[in-house]
């Protein structure tokens, strides 16, 4: 089953960000899961793109189920959500563990970006 | 090299002043992002993936080794402690905090650089030939040239918001090491039958997701005329050129659909209509750049080195060093070096802080202080003594920097690809680390001989695919990526865009289909050919077979 989940740059350090429960995380296991259809993602979203000084492009993402958690849908997202693939020591991936490898094993019928009314930029 | 006047310097201190401003203000939420956002890329301040990425000119890939020690501070304090040089010749950091930023720059201020003219729909930082100033092959410095167009287009606010961005590249020699023909305007000084130094203008060349080749429209523009015959073009582009589409707003879309001759017709009418006075160089400023870039320091030598013979005759590996990293000088007795940042396994284009303060180190103690970026993302000491060059070598490979493979199979162009870039498709570098680590043995790269392959992340092509002799573009198909080869192109002076293989690879073939491509070759090859050569000559066929007999 399709999940969504929010996330957004955060403005001072440019960090990829997850929305739980009123506040911002790093890591996106912490990340508020929310079902497809349930108003309170768009409700998040509107939110955050109506405050000015915590993120930056903040928008919904499609997950799935990954080895027992979950996982962005698009390979992009799971790439922020872990880092660069060429430098493992970099980014959220360096500090390991079962969440960050259920990402990395994750594999989707993923759509091209798994980013949720998407107006694609120049 | 050309050091900053005090207008120069007021500019940069200046603006350094006013973005620290505009960032405070951002941060403390008194501007809106989309207010911010414009400011911030003019300023080379990009938001990617994982964090903010800072894309630092180095106007015609031309450092010294205080910028160099500046760009390894500033990745070291600021950055994970390395940089990534661009087929633009720019540096990018890629771990850069917002907050941060108004203190990077004014480092940069320090040591003459800036992010200005790095983002936006502006005349961009220049690309010249990287050899300039040390190969025997150029009429002139193209420096010089890169320098005045520099000056000049840096805030021209009459060129401030073209329809779309505008690269130009300079380059003075016959060997094309600027890829002057995928420019929007491409300059290539040359000498009339009289002897009279002028530009070849070619215009409406570019890559991305509609290539071009330049156009010719002038074969001889004398030089004093440079700046009031760029400034026709660029009126003729500003009026004609489309705004209604991004992907149509080029000014190769525009000469294209005008034809060249017509658009060089207005381009001409244009240059005559308007006085030339106060916009062409003054002989005076000419003179004070050309100075700045006048051969200094330069011993007289015997054109042969005893140490430097005795080194190859010693050591084969650095003989093989010697034989793809080591080019001619124009002054006797010394030598131009390429320091590969293509070791096999590792991202083209990374340097680390201390590989870059090693670089310095050697421009210093061995170059005249002197380093270029090259557009295949490599750095160069352009004047280094024949004796000198056992020495550098050693501290090059000591430092990983040695690695004998310019212009061959592993010396990949790639751009950062999904891995980093908010644009990108696919991911671009491991598929160059695949490929490299295949032909990491320099005895079998040396044999498949030159075989330039460029891999772009996504359709804008930073890396330079349609000109890869083997070009490799990421795609996205449903979410996996893939990947579509083209062959036979080339960025150089015999400049053509690639041809498409066939179908888009999954990413864990596209290696394999490399290598299937190197055994055609291999095969096919006559004497003396190149990997384009046997392509041009065979045509698709034969590679086509290799790659996807399996698939029939």
């Amino acid at each position: 089953m399709t999940m969504k989940a929010l996330t957004a740059n955060r403005l001072d350090d440019g960090e990829a960000v997850f929305w739980m429960g009123g506040r911002w995380v790093d890591r996106f296991a912490e990340a508020q899961l929310w079902g497809d259809q349930d108003p309170d993602a768009d409700a998040a979203e509107a939110h955050a793109k109506s405050e000015l000084t915590q993120v930056v492009d903040a928008y919904l993402i499609d997950v799935i189920e990954s080895e027992g958690g979950y996982a962005p849908l698009s390979y992009r997202e799971r790439v922020r959500a872990m880092g660069p693939t060429n430098k493992l020591e970099h980014g959220k991936q360096a500090e390991g563990g079962a969440s960050i490898e259920a990402l990395v094993h994750a594999h989707g019928a993923a759509r091209s970006t798994g980013r949720v009314n998407l107006i694609k930029r120049k | 090299m050309y050091r900053y006047d005090e207008i120069d310097r007021a500019i940069l201190t200046d603006r350094v002043a006013e973005f620290r401003e505009q960032a405070t203000r951002r941060l403390a939420g008194l501007i809106t992002e989309d207010q911010f956002k414009p400011i911030r890329l003019m300023n080379g301040l990009y938001l990617q993936l994982h964090a903010y990425m800072l894309r630092i000119a180095i106007p015609y890939g031309a450092l010294t080794s205080a910028k160099l020690r500046k760009l390894a501070y500033i990745a070291r304090t600021y950055d994970k402690g390395y940089g990534h040089f661009t087929t633009r010749t720019n540096l990018q950091l890629h771990w850069i905090k917002l907050r941060d930023a108004p203190d990077i720059l004014e480092h940069l201020a320090e040591v003459e650089l800036h992010s200005i003219q790095t983002s936006g729909n502006c005349i961009r930082n220049l690309t010249a030939d990287p050899h300039a100033g040390a190969t025997a092959d150029e009429v002139d410095d193209p420096r010089v040239w890169a320098e005045a167009i520099r000056q000049w287009s840096t805030f021209h606010p009459e060129f401030s918001f073209l329809p779309r961005k505008f690269k130009i590249a300079v380059t003075a020699a016959a060997t094309d090491r600027a890829a002057i023909k995928v420019y929007d305007i491409g300059l290539r000084l040359h000498r009339a039958e009289d002897g009279e130094l002028g530009f070849e203008v070619l215009v409406g060349g570019g890559l991305g997701r509609t290539p071009y080749l330049g156009s010719t429209i002038r074969k001889h523009l004398p030089t004093r005329h440079l700046l009031s015959y760029l400034q026709a073009i660029l009126r003729v582009y500003n009026r004609a050129g489309r705004r209604d589409n991004a992907w149509k707003a080029r000014i190769k879309i525009l000469v294209s659909s005008l034809g060249a001759e017509e658009f060089a017709r207005q381009v001409e009418e244009e240059w005559e209509r308007e006085p030339r006075d106060g916009v062409d160089l003054p002989d005076e400023e000419l003179a004070r750049i050309r100075a700045a870039f006048a051969p200094q320091g330069f011993e007289t030598l015997p054109p042969v080195s005893a140490a430097f013979q005795s080194a190859k005759a010693n050591d084969r590996a650095f003989a093989r060093f010697a034989r793809h990293n080591v080019k001619p000088h124009k002054v006797p007795g010394y030598a131009i070096v390429d320091v590969s940042l293509k070791a096999p396994g590792e991202t083209p284009g990374d340097c680390s802080a201390d590989q870059m303060d090693v670089v310095a180190d050697l421009a210093e103690r061995f170059s005249h202080d002197e380093v270029r970026v090259s557009y295949e993302q490599n750095l160069i000491l352009p004047h280094v003594k024949l004796d000198d060059v056992p020495q550098v070598y050693a501290e090059l490979e000591a430092a990983g920097l040695a690695t004998p493979n310019i212009g061959l199979i592993s010396d990949i162009i790639a751009c950062p690809g999904l891995d980093y870039c908010a644009l990108a498709n696919a991911r671009a570098i491991p598929i160059a680390q695949d490929i490299a680590k295949r032909f990491a043995d320099p005895e079998r790269a040396e044999v498949v001989g030159e075989l330039k392959i460029k891999i772009s992340g996504c359709i804008n092509a930073c890396g330079h695919h349609h000109v890869g002799h083997i070009g490799i573009l990421g795609v996205d198909k449903k979410g996996e990526e893939f990947y579509q080869l083209t062959l036979g192109g080339s960025g150089a002076e015999d400049a053509e865009v690639g041809k498409m293989l066939g179908p888009a690879l999954p990413a864990d073939k596209v290696a394999d289909a490399v290598e299937q491509l190197v055994e055609v070759y291999m095969r096919e090859r006559a004497e003396g050919e190149r990997f384009l050569d046997t392509f041009r000559r065979t045509g698709m066929s034969p590679f086509k077979e290799a790659v996807y007999a399996d698939a029939r």
